[in-house]
């Protein structure tokens, strides 16, 4: 069979896929959708025909699209997002976590050892917190938690102001997770700085608070939301790192495979942590500053760090990965 | 068609659990650097337009409100475009499609959210390290950093189709006496469906080059070049 007996052939089937890949691509419904893969099986085979044949660019470039369209066509996803959802938050994330809890012990070592290293140096000499944070931090962190401060309380009574505080965290807070899983890209780099920094910076605040302002202001403040805050934190730490690691040390694969099969991998942690932060961002700014009595809100803080704690280590053991 | 190790084009060969061979044409830094200029333009018109909304409902929901609604939208505007748009039915941001591109993944299907989310946050990142964004031109899939990590490919969303402008028909059929590999006969035959498209002068220059199989150069090397090709095709 020469080229144009084969296309003489074949050609009708070929336009009648076209013409159905065109309604289906276009979501109208289509009578005959469960002829679709019989039709593309037929591209396929007569693909490989033309390719081993050599039947030409012009017959190949076009079967060649419609194989690939077709195979868009067939193999698309449309699950249902509350399902995936709940099967992410029951399964996947809490297992990848598990997975990678040695990560999590490095996030932790770089991120608490400066914490209290800043807060135990404010008890020691005031002037590396000072340093640190600056004046205009120091000042408003004297407005917020200082001894005749007015409290948080006080200062979100205006009408709307809990939401754009909500908002605000969103913004900077999820933003700060995203570059913080970025910054694997660079060996890890980046993501080590901002985890150094932050811990740092929060063991500075504590450190300086306790010195010239009413710890209890502050701890009442951040005991709802920090169990979200931080460990949402740490768990996209733990994705940027693995890409980092997976550049430094790609062991069998080559570095671009490793990066790959890394990305893969820390993608639950990526997601799963941006969802804790902005989890964070919701507490933060409908809870926390609500006037509610220091006992209470010390009791859901705790309250929320042992459910991270068994969420972590309880749910969705012996979880197989769909 | 047969592929060899080193390619002289930029086809990548995907082999389908259907048993078959797809060639995904991948999409060069240039464009793909044009169309990321689009899309800045494109989210500064969008931020230009989020700032005028904003400005309209001030007076009537309060500074709180609208300033919290503009930083959620400016959120998902500065992290969320590329996203949208690369898992959208598109498969592109507005400036790929204007330019015919298309963000697919190594097997050449649509792209996850997770996917997208990860060759787009990098970007910022990448274009912060000195060099880094010059890695495109080292990886023979023209992948960037953040393509590697999410294990994405941009590529052209239709196939090209080479206009056919055969050449003027050939007189005779000129016998091939040699063993040809498939690549070589397949080049012969494209050389004829080709041809009609070039100048004669354009058409002795790669007639020249395979010398040592015609014996001939300049216009008789064409002409017995074509007689080939109408020989191997008359022979299947």
């Amino acid at each position: 069979m020469n080229r144009q007996e084969f296309e003489n052939k074949n050609a009708s089937d070929w336009q009648t896929f076209e013409l159905q890949l065109g309604s289906s691509e276009s979501k109208k419904p289509t009578l005959d959708g469960h002829k679709v893969p019989s039709r593309f099986r037929k591209i396929c085979y007569d693909l490989s025909l033309a390719q081993y044949r050599m039947f030409g660019h012009r017959i190949c470039d076009r079967l060649n699209g419609l194989a690939i369209r077709g195979y868009r066509q067939i193999h698309r996803k449309r699950g249902a997002f509350g399902e995936g959802a709940i099967r992410f938050f029951l399964g996947t994330f809490p297992a990848a976590f598990r997975r990678e809890w040695r990560l999590f012990a490095v996030v932790s070592f770089v991120f608490w050892v400066p914490f209290f290293a800043m807060w135990w140096s404010a008890d020691q000499e005031i002037e590396w917190v000072q340093a640190l944070l600056g004046p205009e931090s120091m000042s408003s962190i004297e407005g917020m938690y200082g001894k005749d401060a007015d409290s948080v309380e006080h200062l979100r009574q205006e009408h709307g102001s809990n939401f754009m505080m909500f908002a605000h965290y969103i913004n900077n807070n999820v933003g700060i997770d995203f570059r913080l899983f970025a910054g694997g890209i660079f060996f890890g780099i980046g993501t080590l700085f901002f985890l150094i920094y932050n811990g740092l910076y929060f063991g500075a605040v504590v450190g300086y608070v306790e010195y010239a302002g009413e710890p209890e202001l502050l701890w009442k403040f951040v005991a709802g939301h920090s169990s979200f805050e931080l460990l949402g934190m740490l768990v996209v730490g733990m994705a940027g790192l693995k890409m980092g690691f997976a550049l430094l040390a790609p062991g069998q694969l080559s570095r671009g495979d490793a990066l790959t099969r890394a990305g893969r991998d820390g993608l639950p942690l990526l997601i799963g942590g941006a969802c804790m932060t902005a989890m964070a961002a919701v507490v933060e700014g409908f809870w926390s500053a609500q006037p509610i009595s220091t006992s209470t809100k010390y009791a859901v803080g705790i309250a929320f760090w042992v459910l991270h704690l068994l969420y972590f280590v309880l749910v969705g053991r012996g979880y197989r990965g769909a | 068609m047969a592929v060899p190790k080193r390619r002289i084009d930029t086809l990548q060969t995907v082999e389908l659990a259907e048993g078959m061979e797809i060639h995904l044409r991948t999409a060069g830094p240039f464009l793909r650097f044009v169309a990321w200029i689009i899309d800045l333009v494109v989210e500064m018109i969008a931020l230009m337009v989020l700032n005028l909304v904003i400005n309209l409902i001030f007076p009537v929901m309060g500074g709180n409100v609208s300033e919290g609604i503009f930083l959620l939208t400016f959120f998902v505007i500065w992290w969320f475009y590329h996203v949208i748009f690369e898992i959208s039915p598109w498969g592109a941001t507005v400036g790929k499609r204007a330019l015919g591109l298309r963000v697919v993944n190594e097997a050449g299907g649509g792209i996850t959210i997770g996917a997208s989310m990860i060759r787009n946050f990098i970007r910022g990142v990448e274009l912060m390290i000195p060099f880094a964004p010059l890695f495109v031109f080292f990886n023979p899939r023209f992948q960037r950093l953040g393509d590697l990590a999410a294990g994405t490919l941009v590529v052209y969303s239709r196939p090209r189709i080479d206009p056919v402008i055969p050449g003027p028909p050939p007189l005779n059929k000129v016998p091939v006496n040699l063993s040809l590999s498939r690549e070589e006969e397949a080049a012969i035959l494209s050389f004829r469906y080709r041809s009609g498209g070039w100048s004669e002068a354009r058409r002795m220059e790669l007639a020249n080059h395979v010398e040592r199989m015609t014996g001939e150069v300049g216009p008789k090397g064409v002409s017995k070049l074509m007689g080939m090709a109408h020989w191997l095709e008359e022979q299947r």
